[in-house]
């Protein structure tokens, strides 16, 4: 669906985005993971075809994106991080002239439906939350029903229910057998929804891998426990592999003396961290 | 094409929605309405004040053309600050990336308004000139106008970074119009001062009927035009 081979990019004369090569497999959700200024928003920008002056090869539905046609645009849905919709006309009068600019489209009311904003249809989205504008940009993006997605941020602004239905809809395209690549720093959206994760920094794809995988590379998952010892609450970590070998544990649950016990495995931010030296927020 | 021509009717739609640039593109009648009858009118009574032939009568050509320069000024004038808000709500870089592209929004944007501005003059100019116009000067003088206006958008867009900007600097941008008076009033060789702009060649052509202005005419809004579409083409990502 996607592939990227020797890619290279930069605003100046001084190297950005360099030497990067991805291939995104047709129906999977491939995060690209980064803090601000890493390159995220300026790859996005080259495969949805905005810059055409990088060097290498970018093909996407394998069209060579430098090279591309207006109707390389019937197929690519595109949710930007900030909404991109007319303030003066109603959430509905915005969905029908988007919707205007393609050959395939999808019913207007089931979409507004799908994220809670039927109810809101013929007001005008100068009135609406920022939250409300958010969904409003998602759906937007599903107007013609496109079979590659590039969603940016689509839960930023969010509260956790509406979040929750942003999400749900993500996985429900993806089960449609929709392609789509969330740039986003949230590590918890990215864990949960994609099948692969590019870690993104300083213009430098720092690793690629699925997350359990990423996760589980960078060491084993911990179990700490607390118990009481001389008055005082004593914490102790152990591997999950090598549990069976900590004789504390087990005499502590054999008498029952356990204060608490939680397994932690390290966080994609973790691990990002240990391997840029930055944090993703 | 359609996604182009959908864009565009949303874009004139926006326009109309907006009174204050409903207002602007009004204006260009007033203006001529001002100038068939306002300036006759005046001239007459000038004339009988101070006992005289004529005192604006030698000054009616500039009024016509500063008529064929104005309703393409207006029209863009209108259109780089739709842009402006179409660019405020990010709408400018997500129409890129639909059918209607990049290349479909600056025509749409920047070509279309042109394209109806010079319609426009030429029906403008045709009913309120105050001077004998062939058909062809008509077609010249405006097509010459809405080529050097679209300099007026590509300015105001690329320069301002909102529409408040955007409203300082359109009065600013009227100094591209002042090159229409130089050669009416300075006839030394400190006119070519002003040969950097459009308007002044635009004015010697109407007075000479010289072929070699036309083509400075168009050299130099070309020469505007390519200039600052490099910036315009960089904000526009």
């Amino acid at each position: 669906m996607i592939e990227v081979n020797n890619l290279n990019f930069s605003y100046t004369k001084n190297p950005f985005i360099e030497d990067m090569n991805f291939i995104v497999q047709s129906g999977e959700i491939f995060g690209f993971l980064g803090p601000s200024g890493a390159g995220k928003s300026t790859i996005q920008k080259i495969l949805t075809g905005l810059i055409t002056t990088y060097k290498g090869n970018v093909k996407v539905n394998n069209i060579e994106v430098k090279r591309h046609d207006s109707s390389f645009y019937e197929n690519i849905g595109v949710d930007f991080e900030f909404p991109s919709l007319y303030e003066k006309l109603t959430s509905r009068e915005n969905m029908v002239f988007f919707s205007s600019l393609y050959k395939k489209r999808q019913d207007i009311d089931t979409l507004l439906e799908s994220v809670g904003l039927l109810k809101d249809a013929d007001k005008k989205v100068s009135d609406f939350s920022k939250g409300m504008k958010s969904r409003l940009n998602f759906i937007k993006a599903l107007v013609h029903d496109p079979q590659l997605l590039f969603l940016d941020e689509p839960t930023a602004g969010l509260d956790p229910s509406n979040s929750r239905r942003m999400k749900d809809i993500i996985l429900q395209q993806k089960a449609m057998g929709k392609t789509i690549l969330l740039t986003t720093h949230n590590m918890y959206d990215a864990t949960e929804l994609c099948d692969h994760v590019a870690f993104i920094a300083d213009g430098k794809l720092r690793a690629l891998d699925t997350p359990r995988n990423l996760i589980m590379s960078r060491g084993a998952a911990k179990v700490s426990y607390t118990y009481m010892c001389n008055g005082k609450e004593v914490r102790n970590e152990a591997l999950l592999n090598s549990i069976g070998n900590d004789n504390m544990l087990q005499k502590l649950m054999q008498e029952n003396k356990l204060l608490s016990i939680h397994s932690s495995e390290p966080t994609l931010n973790d691990i990002f961290v240990e391997l840029t030296g930055r944090a993703l927020q | 094409m359609k996604p182009l021509y959908r864009s565009f009717a949303m874009f004139i739609k926006q326009i109309f929605k907006d009174s204050m640039l409903f207002m602007v593109c009004i204006a260009v009648v007033l203006t001529a309405f001002f100038i068939r009858f306002g300036i006759p009118a005046a001239e007459k009574f000038l004339c009988s004040y101070f006992n005289k032939e004529a005192i604006l009568l030698n000054y009616y050509l500039l009024c016509d053309l500063f008529l064929a320069l104005m309703t393409p000024y207006m029209f863009c004038f209108a259109s780089a600050l739709m842009m402006l808000t179409e660019y405020d709500e990010n709408i400018a870089s997500f129409l890129a990336v639909t059918p209607v592209g990049k290349k479909g929004y600056v025509i749409s944007r920047l070509i279309f308004p042109a394209g109806i501005a010079f319609i426009v003059s030429v029906i403008i100019l045709s009913i309120f000139s105050l001077t004998e116009w062939s058909v062809w000067m008509i077609i010249i003088i405006c097509l010459l106008t809405s080529v050097s206006s679209v300099i007026i958008t590509l300015f105001l867009f690329s320069f301002s970074h909102n529409r408040v900007e955007g409203m300082a600097l359109g009065k600013l941008s009227g100094i591209l119009m002042l090159g229409l008076p130089v050669p009416f009033f300075l006839t030394n060789k400190f006119q070519y001062l002003f040969s950097f702009l459009p308007s002044f060649w635009i004015a010697k052509l109407c007075i000479s009927e010289n072929g070699i202005y036309l083509l400075l005419a168009l050299a130099t809004s070309v020469i505007w035009i390519s200039i600052i579409y490099k910036k315009f083409s960089r904000k526009m990502i």
